[in-house]
């Protein structure tokens, strides 16, 4: 095999599984924007804060103890334990859905039939808020996210394929594990959806509140429900990107990254969110090692992504598999 | 007391479900119902009529709690309900159709009906989710209820097309079934007439009366098509500016200088 | 009685024949039908118990042999079941058209004398309590589907599945009267009558024995090697013999399984679901799905119809002879398998025809390209010749001799002689017994030696040996220069048209042909969509000029074809109307079957015909419809009459 066509199918993998992170981002956004008509600007925030909550919790840190230490003059950091990951990740989750709780109590019950931008700016809002609080809580040290995932080069591709090809292929296992569980949560969620009465309820509240009402869905419950899962989806993703690069701010930019894809994919769809993070994946790193690298002088990633949905608004406005957008008079 | 009353056609009607007491709906500065009290007793066909603008959609909203009223009592299965959300109300076996038809477009009409079993599924999320044994057996019973429905209304044939893709009058028809799969106590009906053809109207009132002649389902129905209302109904309310200007069955109605001057269009003073 | 085969071993009646399949066949599936969105099925051994219990309930109920059981409703497993144990108690089961009206409806029943009839909902249970005041040997009625009816008085009135469960209950009572009926019957007891729609006058009995039923199943089956694993879906009226041969006869005896469909509505999704292997339908069924095929391809993006039409061309060319087994050449075949990959295949899985391996069409001439289509996809369609008074089958087309335009060689154990007016006779074992309650007919149609008068005037080809039907004897008649008038000929020949859904020609005695014709509102609806043409109604639809000039264009081309048939060519249509209604079964105009009512029409629009034949323009009229409720109406219109190009002869242009 001559050797750039093995370079290219090691660049296309690894865009693969930079994908499935995008198309999880994505996956939080369309969840809530299909139940609610809530474009969920704190969705990367969400991760970083479900990421922050899990690492702190692993490290048997003492939550708000900059705070409590400033009021009460005391010193303490750590309950000095360490909680076992599995359990860690179920208290995390409850603090997500108590998030969800809250949001939904505090903030949008209020401003039910307002203006989409309205809340839009809510979201923006509640971005900042959570970036303030999870700060306040765990501290804004840079965290190390260790929850027993493997990590590393995968030995057995490498040797496989040098065996077969003369070129081992680098590919990590983190984000073959990545892989598997983006993968096995999409058909949680669809069989979800698809299967539970649950699950038809969310459809219904997607499609027609009015109708949901008077089928005796209770609005409320499934925009918590909604909120839930889109925490159950960003901690899911925090942990991934956190394994990855260590729990920090710029966790959170990933939401931006999953702006291009939702473009792609359109809003509403589910099979948008994920094929849509795949092409972004998958394209961006092709883009850089064919085109970008030889050609344009690199760090192309940092555009690519934005240049294709800028193609995709100008040529299908409603993505991929989106709904055609029909102007109703 | 008395329990009842036996129909012209020979039905058995039974005791009031359902009493409205003295309700009072106001928007703003405008009253849309004037203090209005009437019943809806079990097993009936109770219609509510009036011109445009009579106050017919407000009284069903408040009855299915999408209003809530600023004085009166709605009174259900013997006690007065305490201030509900649309679906609270639904849960406590009250369905009901939109005159503009409010069915979820992307699902097929199997699922549409589905959605109306959702008030009779008892599962809990858990079981919801691993969907095993109970949860199972609860979606096979719930699927038989619905496909009996489909049959009874006869839309075997659009059982797998989605909702969008029907004609007017099939989802009128569609949203009736998912009303029905509710098995609720009382069927609401909000001018299941409007916007058909002759043919369709027909078939409607055809199913309307099977309705509640096979299972034995209390239905109250607002409709501004006098012919239509008199021929399914075994009372009538008539309103007319938020107002109740008649009550009785059809014959009486017809009759009540009142309701012939509001449809004549006699000028109010 | 000059039969000419007589077995005397094996079942010798349709119970015998159940009584042998619960016993061989005890658990494979015999009927099944979708109910409440499932496919519910019985097995040989449950369907025996089913008929057994109705059987001891009818006798319950006091049924004596030789009664008349009306049997009335949509094909459901419980309805053919009814015929089996009407059978059983030594009656005669009788099948009704269950669209027929209450006056066709009151005929048959008064004339059969009918005591109990088994139907299949309120509709029908309204619609034999409307007529039973004319009815003087009534007396019972069973149903099947509960709903609507809690409230009629069931004094002489029965649920099924309760006169079963009396029937169970009654079960040492009169398990053995039963056993002994059955024992009675025979080879020449009467196993069905069926009443042919009649094309005119009131419909008549047919009278067909055991033997009949037996005798023709049995070589049928063999004709066409149908195995006991075979599927049917059985969705064509109950009353109409081929049904009863197919779905009762065939199926008893080789065995196979019959699906009823959910509904009406419901045929074709169940159709693709249970995937018959043998299949029979109408020409116009045929042309109904291919017409819709055609529509769908005209909205479907143009990459995928290049791919249809590249590999539909590919089909005609090769498809019927893959089919008929000739060679051909490994190019072509692996292009054919190609196609089945991308298109024949899932079209014949949307069409539900992916699994049939023997089709069957008949009852009215088929398109050639109609029939073409279906052949060059690979399926086994085929054509057959018959009719009620010979248990269906005269002739049929075997495997590998199949065209278009005949009806294949005689069926085993048929003999055909065509007399001297051109007129079809047949022979067989499957001959009926009689038309009931009616000798002079019963002479009219059957000879003392067993030859049957078809009505149908055809001709043996002599390089095929295959039968060719004209037309309907009487009705091929002489122009007013003695050339020969075959109005269906040319009537079939403008119904191949997709625009055209029906035609009636006239010139009996005339100078010249005129035609009446019938747009298929379907397609031509569709072409007026596609040109953003408006229309309100059939009657706008059907005058305006651009479809009059396609018509026109329709027309012509019919005639140039004529002409090249030195026989017919004075067939020509010369001038022709659109007609401003659809002509229809309700309103007297068609057949229940849907055949034209050549003399009803001809009266009845008196006035345009004699405004074809004195050359003005066009003709106003007035016509009263009758709507399905029942009720009577009129719509007057004003018609375009056309004249079209008629060609000379160009055979006898080159002779002179």
């Amino acid at each position: 095999m001559p050797e750039q066509l093995a370079f290219t199918i090691e660049v296309f993998l690894n865009g693969l599984m930079a994908g499935v992170l995008y198309a999880l981002v994505a996956l939080g956004f369309v969840l809530i924007y299909k139940a609610s008509g809530i474009f969920n600007y704190a969705q990367g925030v969400m991760a970083l804060f479900a990421a922050l909550t899990l690492a702190g919790i692993i490290d048997g840190q003492v939550p708000f103890s900059h705070l409590i230490n400033a009021i009460l003059g005391t010193d303490i950091h750590h309950f000095g334990w360490h909680v076992p990951a599995f359990l860690a990740i179920l208290l995390t989750m409850v603090v997500m859905i108590g998030l969800a709780y809250a949001v939904q109590r505090l903030v949008f019950r209020h401003l039910v039939g307002q203006e989409p931008i309205i809340l839009f700016m809510a979201t923006i809002g509640l971005a900042y808020f959570l970036e303030g609080v999870g700060d306040l809580m765990w501290g804004s040290d840079i965290k190390s996210m260790d929850v027993g995932l493997p990590q590393g080069l995968n030995t057995w591709i490498d040797d496989t394929t040098f065996n077969a090809f003369g070129y081992g292929f680098f590919i990590d296992n983190l984000d073959i594990v990545a892989s598997i569980i983006a993968a096995l949560l999409v058909i949680g969620l669809v069989m979800f959806a698809q299967y539970t009465k649950q699950g038809r309820a969310m459809r219904a509240v997607a499609d027609d509140h009015q109708a949901a009402l008077s089928v005796g869905v209770s609005l409320n419950f499934i925009w918590i429900l909604v909120w839930s899962l889109a925490g159950f989806v960003a901690l899911v993703a925090g942990i991934m990107w956190g394994t990855k690069s260590g729990v920090q701010f710029s966790l959170s930019l990933i939401a931006l990254k999953a702006l291009p894809v939702l473009m792609l994919g359109g809003f509403t769809s589910i099979p948008g969110a994920i094929v849509g993070g795949l092409i972004i994946g998958v394209g961006e790193k092709l883009f850089e090692f064919l085109i970008g690298a030889p050609f344009l002088g690199g760090a192309t990633e940092n555009w690519f992504a934005y240049m294709l949905a800028l193609i995709f608004l100008v040529f299908r406005p409603q993505g991929l598999f989106g709904e055609k957008i029909i102007e109703r008079v | 007391m008395t329990d009842g009353y036996v129909t012209a056609d020979g039905r058995q009607i039974g005791p009031v479900v359902m009493e409205m007491k003295n309700i009072t709906l106001r928007f703003g500065g405008v009253e849309a119902i004037k203090d209005i009290s009437f019943d809806i007793r079990q097993g009936e066909i109770r219609a509510i009529i009036g011109p445009n603008g009579a106050g017919k959609s407000s009284m069903l909203n408040v009855i299915s709690g999408f209003y809530v009223p600023q004085e009166g009592e709605v009174w259900y299965k013997g006690a007065p309900r305490p201030s509900m959300k649309p679906y609270e109300v639904a849960q406590q076996g009250i369905a009901r159709t939109f005159q503009n038809i409010a069915l979820f477009e992307g699902m097929s009409v199997l699922d549409n009906v589905m959605t109306g079993r959702l008030t009779n599924m008892k599962t809990g999320m858990f079981w919801q989710s691993i969907w095993k044994g109970k949860a199972e057996r609860e979606e096979t019973a719930n699927r038989e209820v619905a496909e009996k429905i489909i049959d009874f209304l006869e839309i075997q044939a659009i059982r797998k097309t989605p909702v969008s893709r029907l004609s007017y009058g099939l989802k009128k028809r569609v949203e009736l079934a998912r009303a029905l799969a509710a098995e609720p106590s009382i069927l609401l009906l909000d001018e299941p007439m409007a916007g058909m053809n002759v043919e369709e109207k027909e078939d409607m009132s055809r199913f309307i009366l099977d309705v509640n002649d096979e299972f034995g389902t209390t239905i109250a129905l607002i409709e501004h098509d006098m012919g239509v209302v008199m021929d399914l109904s075994d009372r009538v309310v008539v309103m007319d500016y938020g107002k109740k200007i008649g009550d009785g069955t059809p014959s009486e109605v017809r009759n009540n200088q009142d309701v012939i001057d509001a449809y004549l269009g006699v000028a109010h003073d | 009685m000059a039969h000419t085969l007589v077995s005397a071993d094996g079942p010798q009646s349709v119970p015998a024949l159940l009584h042998r399949n619960a016993k061989q066949f005890a658990n494979a599936p015999a009927y099944r039908e979708k109910e409440y969105g499932i496919w519910q099925s019985w097995t040989w051994a449950q369907t025996r118990d089913e008929v057994e219990a109705l059987a001891l309930g009818l006798l319950e109920l006091g049924a004596n042999e030789g009664d008349f059981i009306a049997i009335i409703g949509r094909n459901r497993p419980y309805l053919y079941w009814a015929m089996m144990a009407a059978e059983m108690v030594g009656a005669v089961p009788v099948p009704l058209y269950q669209d027929a009206n209450a006056e066709e409806m009151a005929y048959v029943l008064d004339h059969c004398g009918a005591r109990f009839a088994i139907v299949g909902d309120q509709e029908q249970v309204d619609k034999v309590l409307d007529v039973q005041n004319q009815l003087t040997q009534f007396e019972r009625m069973i149903y099947l589907d509960p709903r609507g009816l809690r409230k009629y008085d069931h004094a002489a009135l029965d649920q099924y599945s309760a006169v079963q469960d009396m029937g169970r209950k009654a079960r040492d009572k009169h398990i053995k009267e039963l056993e002994a009926r059955q024992a009675k019957l025979d080879y020449d007891s009467t196993g069905v009558m069926l009443y042919t729609s009649g094309t005119t006058g009131k419909p008549k009995g047919v009278v067909l024995s055991n033997r009949n039923i037996i005798e023709t199943a049995k070589s049928s089956s063999a004709f066409d090697k149908l195995r006991q694993t075979d599927d049917i879906l059985a969705y064509l009226p109950m009353a109409w013999v081929g049904d009863f041969i197919f779905s009762v006869g065939q199926a008893l005896w080789t065995g196979f399984c019959t699906n009823c469909p959910e509904s009406a509505d419901t045929m074709h999704v169940d159709l693709r679901e249970i995937g018959p292997t043998y299949y029979f339908a109408p020409p116009r069924v045929f042309e109904t799905q291919l017409t819709s095929v055609m529509i769908r391809m005209e909205d479907a993006s143009r990459f995928k119809k290049w791919l249809f039409d590249k590999f539909m061309a590919h089909a005609r060319r090769v498809g019927p002879a893959i089919l008929d087994g000739k060679s051909i050449g490994a190019m072509d075949r692996a292009k054919y398998a190609l196609g089945e990959l991308m298109i024949y295949g899932p079209l014949k899985n949307t069409l539900g025809l992916s699994r049939v391996r023997v089709g069957y069409t008949a009852g009215e001439a088929i398109g050639p390209e109609i029939f073409d289509f279906y052949r060059s996809l690979g399926i086994n369609l085929k054509q057959l010749y018959g009719q009620t008074e010979a248990t269906v089958f005269i002739t049929a087309q075997p495997d590998g001799e199949v065209r278009s335009d005949t009806v294949g060689v005689t069926c085993p154990g048929v003999e055909l002689k065509i007399a001297e007016n051109g007129e079809v006779f047949y022979r067989s074992p499957g001959v009926f017994v009689e038309y009931y309650k009616n000798p002079e007919s019963t002479a009219d149609t059957k000879d003392a030696e067993g030859w049957v008068a078809t009505g149908d005037a055809g001709f043996i080809e002599e390089s095929s040996g295959h039968l060719r039907i004209i037309d309907r004897a009487k009705d091929v008649g002489k122009m007013a220069d003695g050339s020969l008038f075959a109005p269906k000929y040319v009537e079939n020949k403008l119904k191949f048209f997709p625009n055209i859904l029906e035609a009636v020609v006239f010139g009996n005695g005339r100078d010249a042909c005129t035609a009446f014709i019938n747009i298929d509102l379907t397609a031509v609806g569709n072409w007026a969509e596609r040109n953003n043409i408006g229309y309100a109604s059939y009657q706008e639809l059907a005058r305006h000029p651009q479809v009059m000039d396609t018509i026109q264009s329709h027309v012509e081309e019919v005639n140039a074809s004529i002409a090249e048939d030195e026989m017919l060519s004075g067939c020509q249509v010369h001038r022709f109307v659109v007609l401003h209604k659809e002509l229809d079964a309700d309103d007297g105009e068609l057949t229940r079957t849907r055949k034209v009512r050549r003399k009803v029409i001809g009266e009845k629009f008196d006035d345009i015909i004699t405004a074809l034949y004195d050359g003005s323009p066009s003709v106003s009229t007035v016509t009263e419809v009758t709507y399905e409720d029942g009720r009577k109406g009129s719509i007057a219109a004003t018609l375009e009459v056309r004249d079209a190009k008629v060609f000379a002869d160009t055979r006898k242009m080159a002779a002179q």
